[in-house]
């Protein structure tokens, strides 16, 4: 492989198999879920059951009653601790249990204490509360007017560097409306040869990782000890620090092995609730929530989308507006990031010189909505390469012809003004039309049996500027530790992370130990999220290793070895201390350079460190008398920089593939006046092993990110982006109909050829 | 979950005289896999459960009658109906059946008896030991009965089993000569309980369908027959035009209810294919001997 030459130790680029492998699956590893305390707690939540109202009363004398029970807590009591229990990462908008007011349907209202899970669980369904219901608003477009207002008073947090800017509409329900504008659209419109308009929605998933969330504190002197399943152990303790008024090393997060986590688990779920219960009975207290629970939680944005293009006779965009509505529920969580971070990539992979942007995070009555995997961004290829196929078949033109003619390549501007290098937008396109055998004539079916195949192409940029931090300790006999808040939830960080540092020391990845995100113990990370571990831990690894490399040369040359001889660690350390004592620390911090947009046009001449590029091509069969279809092929391809781990590489494609393919072809939360019809795993189904495509092909795309760490980038999401338009596509390719909703139903597929066939016997 | 008692009886006459008291706290438990999660869900808090897996070496048995039937007993796991030769032979349908219904950890431990109990309308053996003729064999505290499956129920998760009484096992009539196929559908993922059941069982006689059963689960709020779909076949040939027919009075006469896997209306045009098919299968799967 070509990487080798610039890899000569050979640790990256390197399929290591997974350091944690054998632990996991001999079920040794060890998970929050599995922890228990002296003297612990367990909680129950009792839930709203009105999607909006003011809170009239709660009686939990029968619930305190119960034997076993150790106390009750509502919204109120925990004022005693913390006078104002808000959270979030962009709004302190969430309280850790209702105040005055329940936004949702499942909202925590009050909480039950008891030693015995099940005893906490009986008496939570004693609770009662009542309510003054409040109008409802539950469509993200009907939210821009509605007069029901979520949230009466807006509490932007300030936290992060990207969102300083946010402060919401007061008296509407728009946390976030994010634009840009570049050229003159109207004109382009104005003088196009053909305009198209259409509107796709997509809908609210959940992320159902297969561990459900858990969080456990715990009293700890003077201090606090949180055991939590988190994707960001950094934030969760910065934000306890908050909420409690206390010095940051006052707060210690712990957090092991994940069993997934897919955004669900990020910025800070349930440890407000369990840190001001802890301190409030001075015990040990956890939080398991159910799979069930997890649907009132955190979801994944359902979202409506307008797209209009200007083209030309010859196939060539040149306006292009989108409008971009976000369901973000009850509460903001990272929605409004997704709205801005997501909503400048709405045009999609290509070159258009004028372009407006406008994308709104808005609140409403559902459970709230924060980051999946993608972040927002399948939401958008949903539709702008359904779009783009449209706009083709229109034309007559060939969809793979279509976005030849149009991708952004090497050097232009995005829309953002920032300059596109390595993007390998182009590599994607060809790979996949080359895997698709593309010009090759194409088998249709028979019967009632139809063939079609699609493709689909995106981009996503990076969340910026986000900072981390890596500590890397060389031990007196040589070997090395590597301190770092990333959080293997399943992704293989670990390995990959331990394959840099060893291949900056010198060392078998196999023999660096990882050391699991512990805030007294291992450094700030801004979170592990939006595919950024790769580029920014990666670097801040590979700058600790290097440093910690330079003091081991400089130790060399002090004790009179020559500049560049070789020598083994160990020999230093005994030869300055006499014995083996002493330690080398390496400290790396990373942090990209980055230029925030402009507030009024979105503008900015450096708006991403990378961009992740991926793509899917499909074919499949429709069963025209039922509606069914079958994915026969399922080709994915990513510019991911050079592989650190191939091997890992594949499975992420194919995991996020495959989790998008649930979310395009069942996964659905439906809802009846804001209340979860089908909130359990036996009505609310996710994609099982005899759904999976019998030809899956991930493919690495030819490329390097030549600011990255080895020349690498991350490709966590990169396989979700295709997917539902891909398969949109073939489904009209295969039956001539075509779907604006997700998900992809047989049901309305079935409706879709009926309603056809009636409009032919019209015509 | 609260706290509850679990026994095990060693006889028939035991487990009945434990359910005799009439408390809707006890209940019997089979394999347990329908009963655990309507426990975790809160929809049912048992204060004692009677464990008819005791009952295993007396009421497992899976054999051939003297006339050429099938009798299994409540306590047989799926499994071992599954990997039955009585069953491959004599009823294949039901072996085939069953490499779809659920998965190898449930089909383990759940039984003949819960299967048939349960009630839940997308369950797999109602239709398919209904369309074969079977009788459910019950016992109770006024002595044995017995009913026939396609009548056993009469709503979602009811059934004709009177309070205090259990399910023995099942009867099926000899099915020599009868061609049988059961073909579910599910419209979102793979091992999604059905969104539409049929099970056919059909007799040719020298070249016209002599004798037809067809029973509809998923769909319907209950297991139903479809009387209606079977005289469209009676005397036709067995050809594509007859099973068309019958698909058409399957869908005129079947309730079709709306659930989150599908419109009713949907689940009437699913039902109306795979009559078709299932109609189909049945011929080319051939009559058993
Ligand atoms: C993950 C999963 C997937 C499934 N998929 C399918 C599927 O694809 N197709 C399908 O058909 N089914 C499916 N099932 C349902 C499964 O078939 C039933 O749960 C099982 O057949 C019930 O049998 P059991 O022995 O476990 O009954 P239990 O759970 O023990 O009992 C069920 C009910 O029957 C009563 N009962 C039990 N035995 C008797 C008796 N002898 N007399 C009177 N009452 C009795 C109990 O009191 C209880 O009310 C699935 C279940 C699970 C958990």
């Amino acid at each position: 492989m070509k990487h080798h030459d610039i890899m000569p130790a050979g640790q990256v680029g390197r399929s290591v198999p997974r350091l944690e492998g054998r632990q996991k699956v001999t079920g040794r590893a060890a998970y929050t879920h599995n922890l228990v305390l002296p003297g612990m707690l367990h909680a129950k939540v009792f839930r709203s059951t009105i999607p909006h109202g003011r809170i009239l009363s709660i009686d939990t004398s029968a619930a305190a009653a119960v034997e076993g029970v150790h106390r009750v807590v509502t919204g109120e009591d925990l004022r005693a601790i913390v006078a104002e229990p808000y959270f979030g990462p962009a709004f302190h908008d969430q309280p850790a249990l209702a105040l005055d007011k329940v936004r949702h349907i499942g909202e925590p209202v009050a909480v039950v204490l008891a030693e015995d899970p099940y005893i906490a669980a009986e008496a939570a369904r004693l609770i009662v509360a009542t309510y003054e219901e409040l109008d409802a608003v539950f469509d993200e477009v009907e939210a821009m007017t509605s007069s029901a207002i979520v949230h009466d008073v807006l509490k932007p947090a300030g936290t992060f560097p990207d969102l300083k800017h946010l402060v919401g509409k007061r008296d509407t329900n728009i946390a976030l409306d994010y634009q840009l504008r570049r050229g003159d659209v109207d004109a382009a419109f104005a003088s196009a040869d053909h305009v198209y308009e259409h509107e796709f929605k997509s809908q609210q998933v959940m992320h159902t990782p297969l561990e459900p969330m858990v969080s456990l504190a715990a009293p700890d002197g003077d201090g606090l000890l949180i055991h939590t399943a988190s994707q960001s152990p950094s934030f969760v303790r910065i934000e306890i620090a908050r909420l409690l008024g206390w010095p940051e090393n006052r707060v210690r997060v712990k957090v092991p092995y994940l069993g997934g986590g897919f955004g669900a688990k990020l910025y800070i779920k349930l440890e407000a609730l369990v840190a001001i219960l802890a301190l409030m009975v001075k015990r040990p207290v956890k939080l398991s929530l159910t799979m069930e629970e997890q649907f009132f939680t955190i979801t994944k944005h359902a979202c409506t989308f307008r797209i209009k293009s200007a083209v030309s006779s010859e196939g060539r965009v040149t306006g292009r507006r989108c409008e971009v509505y976000w369901n973000g529920g009850a509460y903001a969580d990272i929605g409004p990031r997704v709205t801005q971070k997501s909503g400048f990539t709405a045009p999609g992979p290509y070159d258009i010189e004028n372009v407006s942007i406008d994308s709104y995070a808005l609140y409403t009555n559902r459970p709230p909505a924060g980051a999946l995997r993608g972040f927002g961004i399948p939401q958008l290829v949903w539709a702008y390469e359904s779009h783009s196929d449209m706009i083709a078949r229109d034309l007559g033109l060939d969809p793979v012809e279509f976005r030849r003619k149009n991708i952004l390549r090497e050097g232009r501007p995005h829309a953002t003004g920032t300059l596109m290098h390595d993007a390998e937008i182009e590599g994607v396109l060809e790979k996949i039309a080359e895997r698709m055998n593309w010009s090759a004539p194409f088998d249709r079916g028979e019967g009632h049996i139809k063939r079609g195949r699609g493709i689909a192409i995106a981009f996503k940029a990076s969340i910026s500027p986000t900072t981390s931090v890596a500590i890397v300790t060389i031990a007196a006999d040589g070997c090395a530790s590597l301190a770092i808040s990333t959080v293997d939830m399943g992704q293989a960080s670990d390995t990959a992370m331990a394959q840099i540092l060893a291949e900056v020391l010198g060392l078998a990845t196999e023999d660096i130990k990882v050391i699991h995100p512990d805030t007294d113990v291992t450094p700030y990370d801004m979170a592990t999220l939006g595919s950024r571990s790769t580029f920014h831990m990666g670097h801040a690894v590979r700058l600790a290793g290097e440093h910690a490399r330079r003091q081991l040369d400089e130790l060399a040359v002090s004790l009179g070895y020559a500049p560049g001889a070789a020598y083994a660690p160990r020999d230093l350390f005994k030869k300055k201390y006499g014995m083996q004592a002493g330690n080398i620390v390496g400290v790396g911090s990373y942090i990209p350079d980055y230029t925030s947009p402009a507030p009024k046009t979105g503008l900015s001449d450096n708006i991403t460190p990378f961009w992740m590029i991926g793509g899917t091509g499909v074919e499949i069969e429709i069963d025209t008398q039922t509606g069914a279809i079958k994915v026969l092929k399922l080709i994915n391809a990513a510019d991911l920089g050079l592989p650190l781990n191939p091997k890992i590489v594949e499975t992420q494609l194919s995991g996020a593939a495959l989790m998008q393919y649930g979310f395009t072809l069942f996964e659905n939360m439906l809802f009846d006046e804001g209340q979860l019809t089908n909130g359990s795993l036996a009505d609310y189904k996710i994609p099982g092993l005899n759904d999976i495509p019998p030809v899956i092909e991930n493919h690495i795309v030819d490329a390097r990110q030549t600011t990255g760490p080895f020349g690498a980038k991350g490709v966590g999401e990169s396989a979700t982006f295709g997917v539902s338009p891909a398969i949109a596509n073939a489904i009209h390719d295969a039956v001539g109909v075509r779907l604006t909703e997700l998900p992809l139903t047989p049901e309305s597929i079935f409706n879709a050829l009926r309603a056809a066939k009636s409009q032919a016997g019209k015509a | 979950m609260r706290n509850f008692d679990i026994v095990h009886p060693s006889s028939w006459a035991e487990a009945l005289g434990l359910l005799s008291g009439g408390d809707e706290g006890t209940r019997a438990f089979s394999g347990g896999t329908a009963l655990m999660l309507m426990m975790k869900s809160g929809f049912y808090a048992p204060t004692r459960l009677i464990h008819l897996g005791a009952l295993e070496a007396r009421c497992s048995f899976i054999e051939a009658t003297a006339d050429g039937g099938l009798l299994i007993g409540a306590a047989a796991t799926l499994s071992s109906v599954e990997a039955s030769p009585v069953v491959q032979r004599s009823a294949p349908v039901i072996a085939q059946a069953m490499k779809k219904l659920a998965n190898v950890r449930v089909r383990n431990v759940a039984r003949v008896g819960g299967a048939l109990a349960h009630g839940d309308p997308h369950m797999d053996l109602p239709p398919i030991l209904a369309a074969l003729g079977g009788e459910v064999l019950l016992c109770g505290p006024d002595g044995e009965r017995t009913c026939p499956v396609e009548s056993f129920y009469t709503g979602y998760l009811e059934t004709r089993l009177s309070q205090g009484e259990l399910i023995t096992g099942v009867r099926l009539p000899p099915q020599a000569g009868w061609r049988s196929a059961y073909v579910k559908c599910t419209t979102r993922a793979a091992d999604d309980w059905p969104t539409v059941g049929v099970a056919v069982s059909l007799r040719v006689v020298s070249g016209a369908i002599a004798d037809a059963r067809i029973m509809v689960g998923a769909a319907t709020e209950r297991l139903t027959r479809l009387t209606s779909a079977e005289a469209a076949l009676r005397l036709g040939a067995p050809d594509a035009a007859t099973f068309a027919r019958a698909a058409d009075a399957a869908a005129q006469e079947a309730v079709t209810v709306d659930s989150a896997s599908g419109s009713a209306g949907y689940k009437t045009e699913l039902l109306r294919v795979y009559v078709r098919r299932t109609l189909a299968e049945a011929l080319l799967n051939g009559a058993v001997q």
